[in-house]
């Protein structure tokens, strides 16, 4: 545990943070941790077990969605709309994984696509449930979380606590079965091992904690839209993932945080957003792969005598 | 419903099926020979539709304005795809699928602005010529005289890349160089070349297909998106690397999308979508794929 100590000092750090920066930053410090806990999500599916979703928005999506609905039309408390969310994501990640995972490497990433597209026109369409491409409006959060610091600090909270389970799972003996089928799916069947079982516990996993931080989306915003289900939604945790580096837990955080401070910080002067990100992505896929992290650990060779995780080659 | 609107519904479809087709058919090329899934595959077709439409405003005075355009547009996205080829894929050959996804998903996201930035954000028309004006009719179904020259477009593509695959010398090369790039290299043949030539045809057909598509309606921002995942449906449904099989995928889609207009507006592209999952489930490799690519 002592080793850990640096997570300490940042989560001591994340408590004081609102005395230091002003509310808009304090709504950027909200986003980062959203997505970042989307990000980690998405990376369950992506760094442990080596498939790319590329739908990964939909539990997201689907998560927001619940939790709009229920704060829209009826009265339930914040705490057990995000539950609500995600039992609802994680249903849907059961029902969309049990097709995805008898697939791997570019079937994957497509199946998971084509059923997030589908999830994102039904919703698109769907004028009289969800609002149809005009969303959902008005989610507005309870009393106690009006104010942006008390919603960061909430969001903190639950983010941190979602971390946590996370942080377990991927070190239990699970998570290194994850890795053992990333690494070689073939001979970990072979040691007697349900591969279909497991990936599709760990895509319901990933899905549940997509659902979470989309939940926290809603009354974050005041508002959802079903953009927040379609594809490119689902490139935004990649994106995360890699520019902060699949290798680690903790990289696609780092990745939250470069993204989403960039995105603030861009769109402040320019509305080319997608070029300056895209061009950033270039840079990282050509001259740093293994992201942030990657490149963390090949200039400062620690000594470590376990590997925690496997690094791609 | 009476015969004639089905027949009407069914060109509609099939002419859909057939600009699907064009696309398709190049993103289908390039991931069966060089396996690269090329996210922007649709955004060069859109600039290409761009490119078509400022050599139309150049041209527009002359009566062959128009097809000279759709031509000139074509070469020209051959000659971004080999740019794109030797500067960004090239380096990534060699890496993991989800980083060569990725860069060309940043390719969408670069040249979806670039767009914007040298076209502008309103919509651009194409005034046809006279020829391709006004509608013509079969069996007192009216249909739009322009789609005949999309659907001679549409099967010139499809022979012409037959012809190249199955019965010139570049094409048993490129066939080769599926199975085993290292023979073909071994043999002296620069593999980087052929790729760097695969890669500028099927941006060569994107572009032409773009160019096409452009004086159909208007040429709009963001069109690329929808087409890129109905792409993506049509290469998977036919099998990854299948000519045939992206062909007829394409026709399907354009059908199912047609006759799902007709009975239930709003789940067209949900149709699309199932279909896509259920061949995805079934049968990983598509219709016409062979399963040692699954």
């Amino acid at each position: 545990m002592i080793k850990y100590w640096w997570l300490g000092v940042i989560f001591i750090a994340c408590l004081i943070l609102p005395l230091f920066i002003g509310e808009f930053w304090i709504h950027v410090a909200i986003e980062i941790l959203i997505l970042g806990l989307f990000a980690v999500s998405f990376n369950m599916i992506f760094g442990y077990m080596g498939q790319l979703s590329f739908g990964h928005a939909a539990y997201f999506g689907a998560g927001a969605y619940a939790t709009g609905l229920l704060m829209v039309k009826s009265s339930v408390p914040l705490p057990v709309c995000l539950a609500v969310s995600m039992i609802t994501a994680g249903l849907l990640a059961v029902v969309i994984g049990y097709f995805c995972v008898r697939l791997t490497g570019i079937y994957f990433a497509i199946l998971t696509m084509a059923f997030g597209q589908l999830l994102y026109y039904i919703i698109f369409q769907w004028y009289s449930f969800t609002g149809g491409d005009d969303g959902l409006q008005g989610i507005v959060p309870p009393d106690w979380l009006f104010s942006a610091t008390s919603y960061y600090y909430f969001t903190l909270l639950i983010v941190t606590a979602g971390l946590i389970v996370m942080w377990f799972i991927c070190e239990s003996p699970f998570g290194y079965t994850l890795r053992a089928i990333r690494e070689n799916a073939d001979r970990t069947r072979f040691i007697g091992i349900n591969v279909r079982k497991y990936m599709l516990i760990n895509f319901a996993v990933a899905g549940m904690f997509a659902g979470l931080a989309g939940g926290l989306l809603g009354p974050f915003n005041r508002s959802i839209a079903p953009d927040l289900c379609n594809w490119h939604q689902s490139g935004v945790p990649v994106f995360m993932t890699v520019i902060g580096g699949p290798i680690g837990f903790f990289g696609p955080i780092i990745g939250s945080l470069i993204y989403t401070f960039l995105f603030a910080f861009v769109t402040g002067f320019t509305e080319y957003w997608p070029l300056i990100i895209g061009i950033v992505i270039i840079f990282v896929v050509l001259y740093m792969p293994g992201g942030i992290l990657g490149l963390a650990k090949t200039k400062f060779k620690r000594r470590e005598s376990k590997a925690p995780i496997v690094e791609e080659n | 419903m009476d015969a004639s609107m089905i027949f009407a519904q069914f060109m509609s479809g099939l002419s859909r099926g057939m600009m699907l087709f064009l696309i398709a058919s190049g993103l289908s090329l390039i991931f069966g020979v060089m396996n690269i899934l090329n996210f922007a595959h649709a955004t060069l077709w859109l600039v290409g539709a761009y490119i078509c439409y400022s050599l139309w405003y150049l041209f527009q005075d002359y009566g062959f304005g128009l097809w000279l355009s759709i031509f000139l547009a074509a070469l020209a996205l051959a000659a971004i795809g080999v740019v794109i080829e030797v500067v960004l894929i090239r380096r990534v050959y060699k890496r993991e699928l989800p980083e060569q996804l990725l860069l060309t998903y940043a390719l969408v996201l670069v040249l979806g602005d670039l767009i914007k930035i040298i076209w502008g954000v309103e919509d651009k028309m194409i005034a046809r010529p006279p020829l391709v004006e006004g509608p013509v009719f079969f069996f007192g179904v009216p249909f739009d005289s322009y789609f005949i020259f999309v659907l001679c477009v549409g099967f010139a593509v499809a022979f012409g890349l037959w012809w190249f695959l199955k019965k010139t010398r570049y094409g048993h090369i490129v066939r080769a160089a599926v199975f085993s790039r290292e023979m073909v290299s071994a043999l002296g043949i620069p593999i980087p070349k052929i790729y760097t030539g695969v890669f500028a045809l099927g941006i060569f057909i994107a572009g032409l297909a773009g160019a096409v598509q452009a004086p159909v309606g208007s040429i709009t921002l963001g069109m690329d998106m929808a087409v890129v995942i109905q792409a993506f449906c049509v290469v998977v449904i036919g099998g990854f690397g299948s000519l045939l099989g992206t062909f007829v995928s394409a026709i399907i889609v354009g059908e199912v999308y047609a006759f799902s207009i007709l009975y239930w507006p709003q789940g067209a592209l949900v149709m699309i979508f199932i279909l896509t999952a259920f061949v995805l489930i079934v049968r990983p490799w598509g219709l016409f794929g062979t399963p040692t690519r699954a």
